[in-house]
């Protein structure tokens, strides 16, 4: 058994590249899916608030369906299920177009949103009753209350569950390897197989991933100060 | 304040045969009154009398069944795009019984929003008018602090300045001061009595009867929805009609 | 479409639920809920005294129990399970089937969030409950064991289901290394059909929604009663309750 040595690993060119390839997709699947998750959870929040009774059971069927089926059956429904319905054409352009990571983006992001409009339904519900009246009885109409009065409240009331959801989506990005991403937690399967250093390697990518949750949490933690008005009492 | 011997001010509110029901229960019954330009009405009665329905019916935060309600010239009830209305809210001052400022803005930005969003100001306008309101109501040292850093009476006094700095022809007050520790409502109470005594159509919900009495130039008696006394001070306190408001005003006494 | 799934159903539900069992190991729907009830009732134990530890004045403890709590948080739940794959054996000293491989990592990550609801059970309950049994002269363990916990771990009963639902969620990762649960089981059909896939996955979604849908509404049905009975008791004294008189009547 060779002895513990992390450097013939971080030293090693091609094997120390195989795991910044990964972490590279890592950072891509995890960035986009969060851009489509929250452009795409604002939208539902959106509709979720329309007076319409379809609009509304609709976004709860969404949620429901999101948050109660496995992500990685989402995933799995998405690249082998979804994608053999579609036009063949389309099929063989996507195959040669990065199939894997586009579908897991966008599995990734749809089930995300679900969790993201859920959260900034309850911010919008835990500000004080009156601020909307407040607004509209100075004048203000629908769209200038949400904007100035109601939506800045939300986000402030919702960062925590926002960042908790964010931290799970960045870890969720591993699943996009049972689908066969080449993101970090793949490279490291690759990585070990051929330097037998299991050890080394699993701690470096767990460390990476460890720091990376970490940086989220903190940058979480740190706009939460700054979104707290200055001395409350 | 209104000079008797003068002539006649044009009516700023106007309730005429006004009702209002939630479900069975009858909130307003035929309300008929008026608020002339520059008057200063005050609003009391037992709680449930229907005092705070009946303020939040002339900036439609209530809707009436039947009736009317005139503000200005205007018919709050009437059908209009929800644009008109919002233009009518905005020539109406309404200040809450919870302040309701906005707690992610300085007092200055709260005052500041709405003539900047609304009414197309220049921020730099807008921030000179804010100032001498936030000075008009004795706060300008706290223009730049959050509500959470201020004390009950000085949010309400930044939530009058609030409704000020969209020049309303009108101040509605519901229960301005039923909110705030003891210590905290004459510094409320002194700016709403300048303002009377600039000549502010005022209506308000409330009841502090000192207040009305130096004042008001009518108090209106509410029980059970129905107006039933809207004589002025002297006479109400000193000698009221209406059998309830004797019995009102004896409860108030032995408080 | 729907004959289809029909089709897919009547074919291989044995597989669906129970694997290839008694040919290899159990699989399917029973593998995917023993995993389930295993990883959340070992973990269960874990959790408290975890929770137990987070709150404990004494660093040594402190420590190692954020540690773990910050770690399982931050890490995916897929490296957990590689890493378990690597270490059991090596603890052991034996090669062990993937199922345990699965019940060991799901055990060390539900502990840690499990740890976060108890924590905050505990922290929920008001002071004077501790103070009161510190009063009457309970040590801190004492307390913590006849007090503070029975109350607390009842009030986050929909909590607890909630994560137990989680934890089904997350034995789908099974699949990635050959566990023989449910997903596996449908992508063994799959492999077998090959023209069906989306109707064969679609299947699949459709099962683990009616598992968790219907768990997630008994959760939300719990946390509805408990709500209502916390009002109903500040009402009525336990006395009055049980029928017997506070006072003599005159």
């Amino acid at each position: 058994m060779q002895g513990f040595d992390v450097t013939a690993i971080l030293l090693n060119s091609q094997l120390a590249g195989m795991l910044a390839d990964g972490f590279l997709v890592t950072l891509i699947i995890a960035t986009g899916s969060w851009l489509l998750a929250m452009s795409l959870g604002i939208l539902l929040l959106m509709i979720r608030l329309m007076p319409s009774r379809i609009a509304n059971h609709a976004v709860r069927a969404y949620v429901s369906y999101h948050s109660n089926v496995p992500t990685l059956v989402q995933l799995i429904l998405w690249y082998f299920g979804i994608s053999s319905l579609l036009p063949s054409t389309l099929q063989e352009w996507l195959s040669e177009h990065h199939a894997e990571a586009t579908f897991a983006i966008i599995g990734l992001g749809l089930c995300q949103a679900a969790y993201f409009s859920e959260d900034l339904r309850s911010g919008l519900r835990s500000i004080a009753a009156g601020q909307e009246e407040a607004a509209r009885a100075l004048g203000h109409g629908y769209v200038g209350t949400m904007r100035y009065v109601m939506l800045p409240q939300a986000f402030r009331n919702a960062l925590p569950a926002l960042v908790n959801h964010t931290v799970s989506l960045f870890k969720n990005s591993t699943l996009a390897m049972a689908i066969g991403v080449a993101e970090l937690t793949h490279a490291v399967k690759e990585v070990e197989n051929q330097s037998f250093r299991t050890f080394e390697t699993f701690l470096i990518a767990t460390l990476v991933y460890l720091a990376c949750s970490l940086l989220l949490m903190g940058i979480g933690a740190w706009l939460g100060h700054r979104a707290r008005p200055v001395g409350a009492r | 304040m209104v000079d008797d011997s003068g002539s006649e001010q044009p009516n700023m509110i106007e309730f005429i045969h006004v009702n209002k029901r939630y479900g069975d229960f009858n909130a307003l019954v035929d309300i008929n009154a008026h608020v002339r330009k520059g008057e200063v009405v005050v609003v009391c009665g037992p709680s449930g009398s229907g005092k705070s329905t009946l303020i939040r019916t002339v900036n439609r935060l209530e809707e009436i069944q039947s009736g009317t309600l005139m503000f200005d010239g205007q018919n709050v009830h009437a059908k209009m795009t929800s644009k008109t209305l919002n233009r009518l809210r905005s020539r109406i001052g309404f200040v809450f019984q919870s302040f309701n400022l906005f707690p992610h803005m300085s007092a200055l930005d709260n005052v500041m929003l709405s003539p900047v969003r609304l009414r197309g100001l220049s921020v730099a306008e807008a921030h000179d008018k804010a100032m001498l309101l936030l000075d008009r109501v004795g706060l300008t040292s706290k223009a730049k602090s959050y509500p959470a850093q201020l004390s009950g009476g000085q949010q309400q006094r930044v939530a009058i300045a609030r409704a000020l700095a969209m020049e309303p022809p009108a101040m509605l007050f519901d229960e301005p001061t039923s909110a705030l520790d003891p210590e905290m409502v004459g510094e409320v109470l002194a700016v709403m009595r300048s303002l009377a005594s600039e000549g502010m159509t005022m209506m308000c919900v409330t009841h502090e009867m000192a207040f009305a009495r130096e004042v008001a130039d009518r108090v209106w008696f509410m029980d059970a929805g129905s107006i039933l006394s809207t004589a002025d001070p002297r006479s109400f306190f000193s000698n009221p009609e209406h059998p309830r408001a004797k019995r009102f005003l004896a409860d108030l006494r032995a408080r | 479409m729907l004959v289809q799934i029909y089709d897919i159903v009547r074919d291989d539900w044995l597989l669906l639920l129970i694997g290839q069992y008694p040919n290899g190991p159990l699989g399917g729907i029973a593998a995917t809920l023993l995993l389930s009830v295993l990883g959340i009732s070992l973990a269960f134990p874990l959790s408290v005294l975890v929770a137990l530890a987070r709150i404990s004045p004494w660093l040594i403890l402190r420590a190692p129990a954020t540690a773990l709590v910050y770690t399982m948080r931050g890490v995916p739940l897929l490296m957990i399970i590689f890493w378990g794959y690597f270490l059991v054996p090596l603890l052991i000293g034996k090669v062990v089937p993937g199922f345990v491989t699965m019940v060991c990592a799901l055990v060390v990550y539900e502990a840690a969030f499990l740890s976060e609801i108890v924590r905050a059970g505990i922290q929920a309950l008001p002071a004077g409950q501790a103070d009161a049994a510190r009063a009457l002269g309970h040590s801190h363990l004492g307390a913590m064991r006849y007090v503070i916990l029975p109350q607390a771990l009842y009030n986050m009963m929909p909590s607890i289901l909630s994560q137990f639902v989680s934890t089904i969620k997350e034995t789908t990762l099974g699949y990635v290394i050959n566990v023989p649960e449910l997903t596996f089981a449908a992508n063994q059909i799959n492999n077998r059909l090959l023209t069906k896939p989306f109707e064969v996955f679609f299947l699949l979604a459709v099962i683990y929604f009616v598992v968790c849908w219907s768990l997630t509404q008994l959760a939300n049905w719990l946390e509805r009663s408990i709500a209502a009975k916390r009002a109903g008791k500040g009402r009525t004294s336990e006395a009055v309750s049980n029928g017997t008189p506070l006072v003599a009547e005159p």
